[in-house]
């Protein structure tokens, strides 16, 4: 399956990090009877085990965990931002004067479809994540409904987006300035910030949102159909969620800058203009483009 | 059975040959583990196959289809060669060992090698294991009767027993697993075309016996014959009757066949079974009586069949009679569901058209407790005098108080009696006989010798005279003859005689010697015959089959003409069929059971690696299996190394499908089975037994090509 | 408190499938669904052994530990249960299971999986023991009514021994003691 070799390709730097190498299936097996029969024993095992030995343990190691991991997530991610609004605060831009247009209104569509189903696919994932905290039963079942209709609208609308920025979202050298500077986040001035028409941080959005989005739609397509070998299956689970939980983090990122940090910023994704100064700031490297293609 | 299922605890050996008791009598193979579990009993299994049961065997021999006889008389060879055989019973309780030695010697290990293809060494190792392991039994089933030599194998597998000194004996004995529930008891009753009830034949002696019994009288019993030699004349049988009606073969018998009544009988048992679909098209009249649409319905496609919904087993009750000769009584558990009258309710109908209903319910005001008594009345030749209705239900009510090993009874209401009364159980009074031919005990608290049926004494060919009463000495104890003594008179048909002889502590029977010799039989002592349709030409020459046989039940039964050395080249596997687990002859109602067809949904032919890598064919592949009879199936190949690289095996149960068509649309809507496939009865092979006429699946070639 | 088990016989087992097919008939179990299978290794082949695998009861469940939804409970008695009222039909549980006992009914909408159904020791499940929604959702509660499990009680060869682990386990090493391997005479 040329899919899952793709998703070990993906998760090898988790599995690395695990090394747990104990023989749980032996124990249990050890009970069943003298010496003599180790042999048929081992065979059964190798029949009815399987491939469990291989990749059940990881997956038995990390699956029960993954519910703190979530809950770091859910609250250091939000907890972060809190501090910084308090310490530094957000950037506030005049709405007045020159606007720039940035999003046209497709590409205002196709964002807003891919937030609904985006937003729905987060919290009925989450709702599974923490089932046994909702009681389990219809009300997570309906949400596991909701999160497949989800994935398949958010399929649909995921590549229009993913060609429509493709080109503005492709890595450029002042990126890594960018990450080196923290985006400017860390500082009160309102000095340019080396960016395109999206800056880096948008760009990991992107790409951990399209890409990241295609293999959970890949893996969760497969988690609920079952239609794979279980070794296969484990893989997924954990990719499906690791990379969940990447996509949560960013996910709060994403609300944070264009609710919080950025004043106004969720303006441009409504109307579909941003003003000047904010373009020239945030997004200089653009703002030059733009000026010398007016000039 | 000589002894019953749970003796077997007693073996130090249990020697399986053409039984697949693991897939066949699961329920028994309990025994059988504890036997060698506990003893440390070796387990051999001789089979073409390597079945389930060769899976729990401590010794497998693969043994070429159709040479159960001379791999026995290797082994019967070898106990003589080397003086293995038991001296003091074959000196006292054997006739014609003389003669079985001359004809046993022929069966070197080579030559055994040679015919069977079990290694000369490994011929010489089971003989010698056998006679180390004393007593051991010998069991049996289809693998060894169904071959057109079938009587001949099963009496080499009983001289076999009798060298080792094994019958009579707790541990040892012929035990012939049985392959249904109560078959012994349609068996005992005589549910065959060659004798009344009780084995007692059809001479008028025996109708005269039985016209007394359900008191009705002889001429009237005649009148309604065709004529009086039709009344003693063995009618057609399961193997052939549809010859009766095709006439394909040449039938005996002032007109052909016009209707046929199927009461819980599978049709798809039968081989040569493209032919019996023709004879079902062409008769007048199909009756069903089953609780389920069988496939001989779905297979008719004349618009002559009736089904008459019956009950199952649950629905009604009466007694039943088990493998070890046992009775028990099955009470009702359900009263009968939809449409379904009981078998006692469809015949009572029955009789009540045909106009006798008088004479036929004469004794019987209570059924099925009356229908018991008059076969305890009736039956005198196996001992079913004491197998009353309230004797049989007091056991089965008390089952919890026999002990497992012996099944005599510790106390409680039956005790000292054995479970289930095993015939014979002479009067009201016996305790019933577990295991046959047994001397270490009086005839009335269960001890039997041999019967004395055939004279005192006999001339062989030789010019030897040999007495076939039991040595001096040799007798149950208290008998008051110490030594053999011949039948009594009359005992067959006067209770009387039999209570006189009992009291008298001898068996009614007589007290003989087991005959190794049987000059009643076209092989008196058995010898190997190549199968009809056999993979080795050189070998007919050396042992050709009988002469052809007309008038064999009625039918011309052809033998040697059948017999040609070249059809192995045209037809070069050699086909074999046996049971699955999960089905039940004709599988009719196992394959009606959603859970049973979905372990085992579909007919396949087990076929050797090696024959699927010559033949191109894959795991999962459809092939078509072609008698040279015309048959042919479209089935699935599963590769295993169950076969050798010569045999396919194809399991039997199924139906509903006929040489590649479909046959579900004929079925009542909604009552196609879950599993349907095509029956391997189509392609086994023309072959009967010469004494018996059972059909020879077990032997025969077929040929394959992907479908 | 005793611990319930099972033990398969591998000497005794001879792959008849009484066990699978008690199960499904005692429980009115869907096709498809395999509270308990027989697997058979060297099929054909001296060396040929079966065994019967279902849930294990395990001391220590993984499936109850990946269980999101919590559905998963344990009795005191070692009775590993699921809760079909609470099951969310993930399927986590068939992944962490080493021996595939998680079964999952396609019953639902969207072809999705239905709750997980296992074997429950026929003891029932959480609904009130005997009640109509019990039998419905996890078959009869012969536990309950102080009987072995159906499988053990039909195994025709007492291949399957199930109960009080300690019991058993007494009954299965005596009968292997009895055995005696290797004290067979050679002849040759």
């Amino acid at each position: 399956m040329r899919g899952s070799l793709l998703g070990k390709g993906l998760l090898v730097f988790f599995l690395l990090s695990l090394g747990v190498h104990y023989v749980w299936a032996q124990d249990i097996l050890r009970g069943f009877g003298p010496e003599s029969f180790t042999d048929y024993f081992r065979q059964f095992s190798e029949i009815i085990v399987g491939d469990w030995s291989n990749s059940g343990r990881q997956f038995l190691a990390l699956v029960p965990k993954l519910k703190l991991y979530f809950l770091v997530v859910l609250v250091g991610v939000p907890g972060l931002f809190f501090l910084h609004y308090l310490i530094i605060g957000p950037k506030r831009f005049s709405h007045q004067g020159e606007k720039i247009l940035y999003y046209g209104p497709l590409a205002r569509l196709i964002h807003w479809v891919a937030a609904l189903f985006f937003t729905l696919l987060v919290v009925t994932g989450l709702t599974i994540i923490f089932a046994k905290t909702f009681g389990g039963g219809s009300l997570v079942r309906i949400s596991r409904k909701i999160h497949l209709l989800s994935a398949f609208g958010f399929g649909a609308v995921v590549v229009p987006m993913f060609l429509m920025w493709l080109r503005d979202m492709l890595p450029a050298p002042y990126d890594l300035k960018w990450f080196l500077m923290f985006g400017g986040y860390l500082s009160r001035k309102k000095q340019p910030i080396p960016a395109g028409k999206f800056n880096a941080g948008q760009k990991m959005w992107f790409w951990l949102a399209s890409v990241g989005g295609g293999v959970m739609l890949y893996t969760g397509f497969y988690l609920y159909l079952f239609e794979a070998p279980l070794k296969d299956l484990r893989l997924f689970v954990l990719i499906h969620n690791f990379l969940g939980l990447a996509i949560v983090a960013l996910f709060f990122t994403h609300l944070y800058m264009s609710l919080f940090a950025v004043k106004g910023a969720i303006q441009s994704m409504l109307s579909g203009y941003k003003s000047a100064e904010e373009v020239s700031v945030l997004h200089s490297k653009y703002y030059e483009k733009l000026k010398q293609g007016r000039s | 059975m000589t002894n019953h299922f749970n003796d077997i605890r007693h073996a130090k050996l249990v020697f399986f040959i053409g039984s697949n008791a693991a897939e066949a009598h699961p329920v028994a193979m309990q025994h059988i583990l504890y036997a060698k579990e506990v003893n440390n009993a070796p387990i051999i299994v001789v089979d073409p196959r390597f079945t389930k049961l060769a899976a729990k065997a401590t010794d497998y021999v693969r043994i070429r289809p159709g040479t159960d006889t001379a791999f026995l008389m290797g082994l019967i060879n070898q106990l003589i060669q080397n003086e293995w055989y038991d001296k003091e019973f074959v000196r006292t309780r054997v006739a014609g060992f003389e003669e079985l030695k001359e004809v046993a010697a022929h069966y070197t290990p080579e030559v055994v090698e040679d015919i069977t293809g079990v290694p000369a060494k490994e011929v010489v190792r089971i003989a010698k294991l056998m006679a180390t392991h004393r007593p051991g039994t010998v069991v049996w089933c289809m693998g060894l009767t169904q071959h057109h030599i079938g009587s001949s194998n099963t009496r080499a597998a009983c001289i076999l027993q009798l060298m080792l000194g094994n019958m009579g004996v707790s541990g040892g004995g012929t035990n012939i697993f049985r392959g249904h529930d109560n078959v012994q008891g349609a068996t005992d009753m005589c549910v065959l075309s060659h004798s009344l009830p009780g084995y007692y034949g059809l001479s008028e002696k025996a109708w005269r016996h039985w016209c007394e019994v359900w008191g009705v009288d002889y001429e009237w019993m005649k009148s309604r014959f065709h004529s009086k030699e039709y009344m003693e004349k063995p009618g057609f049988t399961l193997a052939r009757w549809y010859e009766g009606v095709i006439q394909e073969d040449k039938i005996y018998q002032y007109t052909p066949i016009k209707a046929v009544v199927f009461w819980g009988c599978s049709s798809t048992s039968q081989s040569q079974y493209h032919k019996l679909k023709k004879a079902l098209d062409k008769l007048e009249l199909v009756v069903i009586i089953d609780p389920f649409p069988t496939t001989t319905a779905a297979m008719c496609e004349k618009d002559n069949v009736y089904l008459l919904p019956s009950t199952s087993q649950y629905e009604t009750e009466g007694s039943v009679t088990s493998s070890c000769r046992q009775a028990q009584w099955r009470y009702k558990v359900v009263d009968p569901i939809y449409d379904s009258k009981t078998d006692y309710e469809i015949l009572q109908e029955f009789v009540k058209r045909f106009g006798f209903a008088d004479k036929f319910f004469k004794n019987i005001k209570k059924i099925p407790e009356d229908v018991t008594r008059e076969i305890a009345r009736g039956t005198l030749t196996i001992g079913l005098v004491g197998w009353l209705p309230e004797r049989i239900k007091k056991h089965t009510d008390n089952w919890h108080t026999f002990d497992i090993d012996t099944l005599q009874a510790k106390g409680g209401p039956c005790d000292g009696e054995y479970y289930g009364l095993p015939w014979p159980c002479w009067t009201e009074e016996h305790p019933g006989t577990p295991i046959l031919y047994d001397i270490s005990k009086p005839v009335a608290k269960g001890g039997l010798p041999f019967r004395a049926r055939f004279g005192t004494e006999y001339t062989y060919p030789s010019g030897r005279k040999e007495n076939l009463l039991a040595a001096e000495g040799v007798a149950n104890p208290g008998s008051e003859i110490m030594g053999g003594y011949p039948e009594f008179k009359g005992w067959k048909t006067d209770v009387r005689v039999i209570k006189e002889a009992v009291k008298r502590g001898m068996a009614p029977f007589g007290n003989a010697r087991a005959r190794c010799y049987c000059w009643n039989f076209p092989d008196p002592v058995p010898v190997h015959r190549e199968p009809l349709h056999s993979p080795r030409p050189d070998l007919i020459k050396k042992y050709p089959t009988y002469p052809d046989k007309p008038n064999h039940y009625r039918v011309y039964t052809r033998f040697k003409s059948e017999q040609k050395p070249e059809l192995v080249k045209e037809f070069p596997l050699v086909l074999i069929t046996g049971r699955v687990v999960e089905h039940m002859g004709g599988g009719d109602e196992t394959r009606s059971n959603k859970y049973l067809a979905e372990l085992m949904p579909e007919v396949y032919a087990e076929i050797n690696p090696r024959v699927a890598n010559n033949y191109g064919l894959r795991e999962g592949d459809m092939i078509w299996v072609e008698s040279p009879e015309g048959g042919r199936i479209r089935v699935k190949v599963k590769i295993t190394d169950r076969v050798d690289d010569r045999t396919i095996f194809i399991p039997y149960s199924f139906g509903g499908m006929f040489m590649g068509r479909s046959m579900a649309a004929n079925y009542p809507d909604g009552l196609v089975p879950y599993a349907i496939g095509e029956p391997a009865n189509i392609v086994v092979n023309y072959g009967y037994d010469i004494k018996t006429q059972i059909q020879a699946t077990k032997e025969g070639l077929c040929r394959i090509r992907k479908a | 408190m005793a611990r319930m088990k099972f033990i398969c016989d591998t000497e005794r087992c001879v792959a008849c499938h009484g066990c699978v097919v008690a199960c499904k008939e005692g429980h009115h179990i869907p096709v498809g669904i395999n509270r308990r299978r027989v697997i058979i290794i060297n099929e054909g082949k001296p060396g040929e052994r079966s065994i019967s695998i279902s849930c294990m009861h395990c001391s220590d469940p993984p499936c109850m530990a990946v269980c999101p939804a919590g559905a998963i409970y344990q009795r005191d008695d070692g009775i590993v249960l699921v809760n079909k009222d609470i099951c969310i039909g993930c399927g986590y549980c068939l992944m962490a299971c080493p021996f595939g006992a998680p079964q999952f009914p396609k019953n639902s909408s969207f072809g999705a999986r239905g709750v997980m159904d296992k074997c429950t020791f026929c003891a029932g499940g959480p609904a009130p023991t005997f009640s109509e929604k019990e039998k419905r959702l996890y078959g009869q509660n012969r536990i309950a009514e102080g009987k072995v499990p159906l499988c053990a009680g039909m195994c025709a060869t007492k291949a399957l021994l199930a109960g009080d682990a300690d019991v058993i386990s007494k009954i299965y090493a005596e009968r292997v003691a009895r055995r005696g391997n290797g004290l067979k005479e050679k002849i040759f």
